[in-house]
């Protein structure tokens, strides 16, 4: 490590421009993207539209930080997409069982539902765990396998339609309500991230990831419990993948077993745009944050200037692939 | 991560023997079971369409298994077969009236192999040049590729197919359809270049061990690209009988076709650790998927009981693997 800073003053100048680059286009780019846009539809830089893209960014930053935390420990999440859609249905049924009716008050019921969906992430996330923990399973092949099991439980137990009837409480708390201006998906948002980001600095859990991301048997050998800490990882990021699931079943205020299905490449997206390396150990919450806003303000112009949703799937690969390209002229440091 | 390949030629020749040794007899009971239980199992439009799908997944499936086979992954295959599709049938649409129904319909198989193609290069491209992981490559193809496939029939079928198209896929020689010669002559091809041909050796030298494989001079660049553009191929052929079956361009096809062909190659014993894999043993994998279908359709399984059923024996499958690597190398 302490050869790192010589080697980087000794290297080129077009050497370190691209390394600059490389870590900071997109994040350079976001701005301009905006500027850009809002040229071409200034609807796009009205107060009303920017206060609406940091609430659907909210979400974005969520989903793109559960998919961080599992690439940090050079693993993956398939099953993101559908695991949103399988919370989203077993959070509004469990609202809609007739608690309610049964006298339980607002608040209680709330927290029921909360906790249903707390619950039905971490057992996706134990299942991932433990497969890929435990058994030593392919991290892609758990996730492809879990990601038809949630689909298949969440259309089953919605009978493939959406779930109505939402109590409006539950929509006001993580949908609606206001604090200070911002909106509840926001403070959310915020809240969970920067835990996660303290978690990963601060804690000692937090600090094994890098070591296990960046170099799994050398964590093993320096007494890091790996397999222990990477099961946690995965449960940890499913119960994040919950957070933001109920944060989008308040918004649509209903279970929709099809909720999730578009997720999963943005959440990617995000994670790399942001900076995150596939081969894991490097990149924080910040990162997941600032790849949301991007791919963020991308689908929200997008939609504004109209651009064909099928059109908008092929642009999102080909931002995948540059930031994948330019993931190679990254030095870490 | 370090357990991988430590394991001994001869104990993983054996490992995938042992596995591949219980689906024949799988197959046979599973088989039996079904046709004691449900008789229309045995109605010979029943077993037609069996054979049938699992034609179109052994060719997609033996394409994955190169894949597999290089230590890559295939995720692009349904959307290929989408793309694939919807090109070969807008172009047969577009020249239908001005040519003859021969020459429309080689246009257009031309027309879907050669979109094929391309995304198979444009993934071997970037997973051996650029050096991007495969499953992100394939990933970001796949959305690209479907995307296309939708942006060109905005999600409605094309029709006005020429009927010696159509033909190719509704039609049967010696009571069996197209599909299944177009598989036999696929596996066969496979299984003497995997034997018989030195780019058969390269192909299993680069995915047990590619830097050994480069340092030995083999043509490593050249064996990767090639598997993406064979398996997108196989996939577009595999679309093209399916179009030709179906009587129209779909964007929708392939729709759970990664899952699938994966799912066969690795309960065929195609190791995710590169390196292993045999094409007929994949053809075989492809018929099991495919009866477990049929017997869970014929049992009414409802269609999204049976996701959860695959997705559970896959990951099931590859754990037992995994497990069994694990043995050896301790």
């Amino acid at each position: 490590m302490s050869t790192t800073p010589t080697s980087l003053s000794m290297a080129s100048r077009p050497r370190r421009i691209l390394d600059f680059l490389a870590h900071y286009l997109f994040w350079l780019l976001a701005p301009v993207l905006l500027l850009v846009l809002a040229l071409v539809e200034p609807r796009i830089a009205s107060s009303r539209n920017l206060l609406n893209l940091v609430t659907q960014s909210s979400y974005l930053a969520v989903f793109a930080s559960a998919q961080m935390l599992v690439i940090l420990i050079r693993g993956f999440d398939l099953s993101l997409g559908s695991t949103v859609s399988l919370i989203s249905v077993l959070t509004a049924l469990a609202l809609t069982t007739g608690l309610a009716e049964a006298g339980l008050p607002t608040f209680w019921l709330i927290a029921a539902g909360v906790g249903v969906g707390l619950l039905a992430g971490a057992s996706v996330g134990v299942f991932n765990g433990f497969c890929t923990a435990i058994l030593r399973v392919n991290p892609f092949i758990v996730t492809l396998g879990s990601l038809g099991i949630a689909f298949g439980v969440a259309s089953m137990a919605s009978g493939g339609r959406p779930v109505f009837d939402l109590p409006e409480a539950f929509s006001e708390a993580l949908y609606s309500g206001q604090v200070l201006g911002l909106s509840a998906p926001v403070w959310i948002a915020l809240v969970l991230c920067l835990a996660l980001q303290l978690m990963l600095s601060r804690t000692v859990f937090g600090r094994s990831l890098y070591l296990i991301g960046s170099n799994p048997r050398a964590a093993e050998v320096a007494g890091v419990p790996v397999a222990r800490y990477v099961f946690i990882t995965y449960v940890l990021a499913s119960l994040v993948v919950a957070v933001g699931a109920m944060m989008l079943t308040g918004r649509t205020s209903s279970g929709e077993p099809n909720l999730g299905g578009s997720l999963l490449l943005p959440s990617i997206a995000a994670a790399v745009v942001g900076g995150i390396s596939l081969q894991g150990g490097t990149g924080g919450v910040g990162n997941a944050v600032m790849g949301a806003l991007f791919i963020s303000v991308l689908s929200n112009g997008m939609n504004l200037i109209e651009v064909d949703g099928y059109l908008q799937d092929v642009i999102l690969g080909l931002v995948i692939l540059v930031a994948l390209y330019l993931d190679r002229f990254r030095k870490y440091r | 991560m370090s357990t991988i390949s430590h394991t001994h030629p001869k104990a993983a020749r054996h490992a995938v023997l042992a596995s591949i040794g219980l689906l024949p007899a799988a197959i046979v009971v599973i088989a039996v079971v079904l046709a004691y239980i449900e008789p229309r199992f045995l109605s010979g439009q029943n077993l037609l369409n069996v054979l049938r799908g699992a034609a179109l997944l052994m060719i997609v499936a033996v394409g994955q298994m190169l894949v597999l086979i290089s230590r890559g992954f295939d995720l692009s295959v349904g959307a290929v077969m989408a793309l694939a599709s919807v090109v070969s049938a807008s172009t047969m649409a577009a020249f239908g009236e001005s040519l003859s129904p021969g020459m429309t319909s080689l246009l257009g198989i031309l027309a879907g192999l050669g979109a094929g193609l391309l995304v198979g290069l444009c993934n071997g491209f970037c997973v051996a040049v650029l050096r991007i992981t495969p499953f992100m490559v394939t990933l970001a193809t796949a959305s690209i590729s479907g995307g296309v496939a939708l942006l060109l029939t905005n999600g409605i079928p094309i029709y006005g197919l020429p009927k010696a198209f159509i033909a190719l896929g509704r039609g049967s020689w010696l009571g069996l359809p197209a599909a299944v010669y177009a598989a036999a002559v696929v596996v066969a091809l496979t299984v003497y270049i995997q034997r018989r041909t030195a780019l058969g050796v390269h192909l299993y030298a680069t995915g047990g061990n590619p830097h050994a494989a480069r340092v030995s001079g083999l043509p490593v660049l050249r064996a990767q690209i090639g598997v993406y553009a064979a398996s997108s191929l196989l996939a577009a052929l595999a679309a093209l009988l399916l179009t030709a079956q179906l009587g129209s361009g779909q964007g929708s096809l392939g729709e759970g076709m990664a899952l699938k062909s994966i799912g066969a190659a690795v309960i065929a014993g195609v190791s995710l650790q590169g390196g292993v894999g045999l094409a007929h043993r994949v053809a075989v994998g492809a018929l099991f998927m495919l009866l477990l279908n049929n017997a869970m359709d014929l049992l009414r399984i409802e269609s999204k009981a049976q996701t959860i059923v695959m997705g559970l024996f896959i990951v099931l499958v590859v754990a037992v693997d995994a497990y069994r690597a694990k043995g050896k190398s301790a």
